[in-house]
């Protein structure tokens, strides 16, 4: 059992749902987060944009420290866990900076709470 | 690669954010959340509160970073009264970037 741990667009929010839907992964976990990555989040200086003198007088350099981002989990069998990868990044590139992250990690077991399965009939 | 979930004082998130920049750890995501630990939430005089507001601050580092990491949050995230916070360390299998496809982070 894997937890796939995906930060994607908030605006790509509703394709992904509908990809997965397709692949018969209903079961997904959504929240709003922030966060920023390997750019430092929006840096005009860091990108190499030309700040005109006014930003510069108002102090308007510092961009963007956090993103808003969407945080997926999904807990998934072994054998699905590659299905769904691709989909995500399918669905997520669009081959700019902030296309966000995608995270496999272990997972013992899960429990459903209303029946007390456990193991892979809770997923 | 380990995932470090760190849960800390909201107005000591910046601070926090702050050291881990300092420190070369640029990329990670944070997010309001609302818990209680050992001490059952706080009693102010009759009030109770059950689940008090802290800032849930995940990061994915590389095994050998991980000890600095935790160094930092702990001396950033540091006030020495109750409700400071947690870390907690978890295994994270592969990470993959969208944009690029690269395995590393």
């Amino acid at each position: 059992m894997k937890e796939i741990i995906a930060f994607i667009r908030t605006s790509k929010m509703n394709a992904t749902k509908k990809t997965l839907d397709e692949l018969n992964i209903s079961s997904v976990t959504a929240i709003p987060v922030f966060g920023r990555g390997k750019q430092r989040g929006l840096n005009p200086v860091l990108a190499g944009i030309e700040l005109s003198n006014d930003a510069i007088v108002k102090g308007n350099i510092t961009g963007m420290k956090f993103v808003p981002k969407r945080m997926l989990i999904i807990v998934a069998k072994e054998e699905e866990v590659n299905v769904i990868i691709n989909a995500l990044v399918k669905v997520n590139k669009t081959g700019f900076i902030g296309d966000g992250k995608i995270f496999v990690c272990p997972t013992d077991n899960a429990i459903r709470v209303r029946t007390n399965e456990s193991g892979y009939a809770a997923l | 690669m380990k995932m470090i979930r760190a849960i800390v004082r909201p107005e000591m998130s910046d601070n926090v954010t702050e050291g881990l920049a300092d420190a070369g750890f640029y990329s990670l995501t944070k997010m309001p959340v609302f818990g209680r630990g050992k001490q059952k939430g706080l009693t102010i005089g009759n009030a109770h509160y059950d689940e008090l507001p802290k800032m849930l601050i995940i990061i994915v580092v590389e095994d050998k970073s991980v000890d600095e990491v935790l160094k930092v949050i702990q001396y950033k995230a540091y006030t020495g009264s109750e409700g400071d916070g947690k870390i907690f360390i978890s295994p994270v299998d592969s990470a993959l970037t969208v944009r690029t496809g690269s395995k590393e982070l």
